[in-house]
């Protein structure tokens, strides 16, 4: 009997076996990749094809529309926008040669190259410019993003290369606006709807790439733009295969089908470390990621209106242990709500430190106590008990919810844990209020404006400020922010606003963690330490050597 | 029937908290509340739900499946032209022959498989090819199929470089010769077509092994024994045809299953099938993909419930005069 188990098995097992190999001979073999060196450093050269992916196609290439991240990762290498962030994220000119801002700081005088062409060889003029904005702030656009240019009182193009906005009043996050702004064609777009063209599915460009193929469901195929109104890039061809499933993605890059994905935290310390072959063929890299995840109160329930028990809550949260235990070290611990290292994030104010003694003092004082010996504090005979949610699918924030269910524990709040499907989280819990406590994230965005987070105007259902923060100090912080364009007045009033935020404390700050990347030794000319703009900046200058290419692929 | 289908899931869908404006992307900051409302505004989600639902039975009244919320409004079903010439794929268009191909693959090698296996259990009843291949199926059913896809994925794909690891196609497809294109497609399929098929052999082994032990103990069998006829004829010509029957209702029952696909298969394996297409649309809330699915789904499945009707009533005689007295 037991001999009979075994010999089918064996049948199943060879079955598979010789069905494989009969595919494999007509499979191209990879070359053996083993054989080749990544370690050597070559000269910069033309041509090779880099193949990335990503886990979700993007619903249009028109970024404007689509709204989604996975547009946003494919538009960025077709379209242009009239300014951009350099290396060290201060604005310079892309599509603009210069720009004037008037005395009263309300007019915006951008001047475009001269000579810009479009993917098909048409002049990309101001009036395309001005196109584009019109498109977005068309009532018929349902544009997520349209509220910045909706500010605009009078957009006008006098002549082919001048562009000028005038806003009611001064708007600091403007020139961060025009820099999100991806300019569309005028002549291949006028009178389409932005929401249906077919545009959006063959999009016309002028940047380093175009669009030459897209298979719905498997991958999208950029090559170099010849009219690139930034010259050309290295890389010929870029692939971006869509894998929905990470560890399937994970694969493909062990298998060397891939050359760069995002990583989690385990496959970047604990996975790739592990294993010699991965290490000689790619090239990790970490940077600041570009968001936080936070604790926030329902300010409007009791007792989370005491700032003591926010406080004591912040004091017995230790922030560390979740940034070790659930990002293995791979985060840092945040103060103010900004991008750490850039000149907007307070660079002398210190996280609530971990310090239980200190949360049970203040939770005494704001009157709470075991007064019936079960371990759990209690106020006018309420024991001191909440959930706090989180969206499901996100590991990271379910994991960070645990470790501080047990810390709240020791200083005698009872805390449970719900995680909930996003769009039933969105629309049940926090559009209508009805929460405690939440855990989730926020980016941190280039300009620091986060007036529609913390105003207290912004507490609407749909709006940002579900918390129900409500300090006038900081509103009016944050009116003068938006509409101060100097950069030293603006960092001081936000680095007042981070100073009042983190005494109030309606948001406990658990960690900003880093982003990480895998990237294989084929690509080279990657900026070396990685700069504050991330380690995909400048692209365009990143090559493949000859020697190091794959052979599979560079005979298309 | 299909109306009664339409109405619960229209009404289902749209139950569930949130809409197509509460997906992630649109959790951020600079994306308004007003250009929120606007989308809904587009799309009548602001409209009383019962006001949806005429609207979306007067669209299918015309057979129009509409377009996608969440996907830059591609079509539902079929592609359209629109006035520049330019063809638009519709989602289901696209999703189904690929969950078509894979299913009805994997149903016949598990049926391939399992008839065979049926048998042989069912003649060596408590023997010990019985028992092995019902400790066999066994561990086939009770292992996830998502693990043994990664642990294959990896020892085929990237230990062995055998099989490619996920996608339906090569990127050099385009430049393959059909006999090319054809291995190469066929090659992708293996894993996704095989893992299902050996993890779902269980079942349909059992039955065909249950049915065949019902037949061999009915008279019919013990008078051609009797009359002398050899053993493989009395299996395999007198048993088999009789214990085959209620196959006809597994594959009729199997066919929603076929147009619906999977979820995870089609998620590990990188294939933009039904499975993938639906749960993306459910989690979008992206209603007239959901429903379009659906009512497909639900059409399909009628009909392929009337063609295992007719199939029965062709392969068996009783069923036949019993229709024809009534």
């Amino acid at each position: 009997m037991y001999f009979g188990k075994i010999t089918c098995k064996c049948h199943l097992w060879l079955f598979i076996l010789l069905l494989s190999f009969n595919s494999t001979a007509c499979i191209k073999s990879t070359d053996k990749t083993e054989a080749k060196d990544y370690s050597l450093k070559y000269p910069t050269a033309d041509g090779g094809t880099m193949i990335s992916s990503m886990s979700a196609e993007p619903s249009s290439l028109i970024y404007m529309v689509a709204g989604e991240s996975a547009s946003a990762a494919i538009a960025s290498n077709l379209f242009n926008s009239l300014l951009k962030y350099n290396q060290n994220l201060d604005l310079e000119g892309e599509l603009v040669d210069h720009w004037d801002i008037s005395a009263d700081q309300k007019t915006i005088t951008f001047t475009l190259k001269p000579g810009l062409k479009w993917a098909d060889d048409k002049p990309l003029t101001s009036a395309d410019v001005l196109y584009t904005w019109e498109a977005v702030t068309n009532p018929k656009t349902a544009s997520p993003y349209a509220s910045d240019y909706a500010l605009v009182k009078k957009a006008e193009a006098p002549d082919p290369l001048t562009f000028r906005v005038t806003y009611d009043q001064a708007y600091a996050p403007a020139l961060d606006s025009w820099a999100g702004l991806q300019i569309l064609p005028k002549h291949l777009l006028d009178g389409q709807d932005l929401h249906t063209t077919a545009f959006a599915r063959k999009p016309v460009g002028s940047n380093y790439y175009q669009l030459i193929d897209w298979k719905h469901g498997e991958n999208i195929t950029l090559s170099r733009n010849p009219k690139s109104v930034l010259g050309q890039a290295n890389i010929e061809k870029l692939v971006t295969r869509i894998i929905p499933d990470n560890s399937a993605q994970f694969l493909e890059l062990m298998a060397d089908n891939i050359d760069s994905m995002g990583l989690d935290p385990i496959k970047y310390s604990r996975i790739i470390p592990a294993r010699p072959g991965l290490q000689k063929k790619l090239n990790l890299y970490k940077e600041l990621g570009n968001s936080y995840t936070y604790l926030g109160f329902n300010l409007k329930h009791k007792p989370f209106d005491d700032v003591r028990v926010r406080k004591a809550i912040n004091y017995a949260i230790d922030k560390q242990e979740i940034i070790d235990g659930v990002y293995l070290g791979l985060g840092i611990n945040i103060a103010s709500p900004f991008k750490p290292g850039t000149r907007w994030s307070h660079p002398t104010l210190k996280p609530y430190p971990y310090d239980p003694v200190k949360a049970k003092e203040l939770l005494k004082e704001a009157g709470f106590a075991d007064s019936d010996g079960d371990g759990t504090l209690d106020k006018d005979g309420k024991p001191f008990r909440f959930e706090i949610i989180t969206n499901n699918g996100n590991k990271e924030r379910e994991k960070a919810a645990i470790f501080i269910q047990r810390r709240l524990k020791s200083v005698g709040i009872d805390v449970s844990i719900r995680s909930i499907e996003w769009a039933s989280f969105i629309s049940r819990f926090i559009k209508t209020g009805d929460f405690d406590v939440v855990i989730l994230g926020w980016g941190l965005g280039l300009d620091p404006d986060q007036f529609n987070i913390w105003h207290s105007s912004q507490q609407a259902p749909g709006q940002f400020n579900f918390i129900g923060y409500n300090n006038p100090a900081v509103d009016k912080l944050l009116e003068q922010g938006r509409t101060e364009l100097n950069p030293e007045k603006r960092m001081r009033i936000y680095h007042e606003f981070a100073e009042v935020l983190l005494e109030d404390s309606p948001v406990v700050y658990l960690s900003a963690g880093y982003g990480l990347t895998a990237m294989h030794k084929r690509i080279q000319g990657i900026i070396d330490p990685i700069p504050p703009a991330g380690v995909g900046y400048d692209s365009h200058k990143w090559y493949i050597p000859a020697p190091l290419r794959r052979n599979e692929i560079s005979t298309n | 029937m299909l109306i009664g289908i339409s109405l619960i899931s229209f009404f289902i869908m749209h139950l569930a908290p949130g809409d197509i404006t509460s997906n992630e992307a649109a959790f951020n900051p600079k994306a308004s509340e007003e250009s929120r409302q606007k989308l809904r505004e587009m799309y009548n989600l602001d409209k009383p739900v019962i006001v949806q639902y005429a609207l979306w039975l007067k669209r299918m009244a015309a057979l129009d499946f509409g377009n996608s919320f969440a996907s830059h409004q591609k079509p539902v079903f079929w592609g359209k032209i629109d006035n520049d010439g330019n063809l638009t794929k519709g989602m289901i268009q696209e999703a189904l022959p690929i969950t078509l191909l894979i299913n009805v693959l994997g149903l016949l090698i598990t049926l391939s498989l399992a008839i065979p296996l049926g048998i042989i259990a069912a003649r060596k009843h408590t023997e010990w090819q019985d028992t092995s291949i019902t400790l066999f199926n066994f561990i086939g059913f009770s292992i996830p199929g998502f693990w043994l896809s990664l642990i294959l994925m990896y020892w085929l794909g990237v230990v062995n470089n055998w099989l490619p690891i996920s996608g339906i196609h090569s990127l050099d497809y385009e430049s393959l010769s059909t006999f090319g294109k054809v291995k190469d497609t066929l090659s992708h399929l293996i894993m996704p077509v095989i893992i299902p098929s050996v993890t779902g052999l269980a079942g349909i082994t059992l039955f065909i092994k249950n049915g065949m032990l019902d037949v061999l103990q009915q008279d019919y069998i013990t008078t051609a024994r009797a009359k002398g006829l050899n053993e493989s004829r009395v299996v395999y010509t007198h048993a088999l045809r009789n214990a085959l029957l209620p196959l006809i209702t597994i594959v009729g029952l199997s066919i929603p299953g076929l147009i619906g696909g999977s979820v995870i298969a089609e998620t590990i394996f990188a294939i933009p099938g039904m499975g993938k297409l639906f749960y993306d649309a459910v989690l979008m809330r992206d209603f007239p993909v959901v429903m379009g699915v659906l009512t497909i789904g639900a059409a399909l499945t009628l009909i392929g419930n009337l063609i295992a009707d007719i199939a029965y009533a062709w392969a068996d005689p009783r069923v036949r005069r019993g229709v024809a007295r009534s």
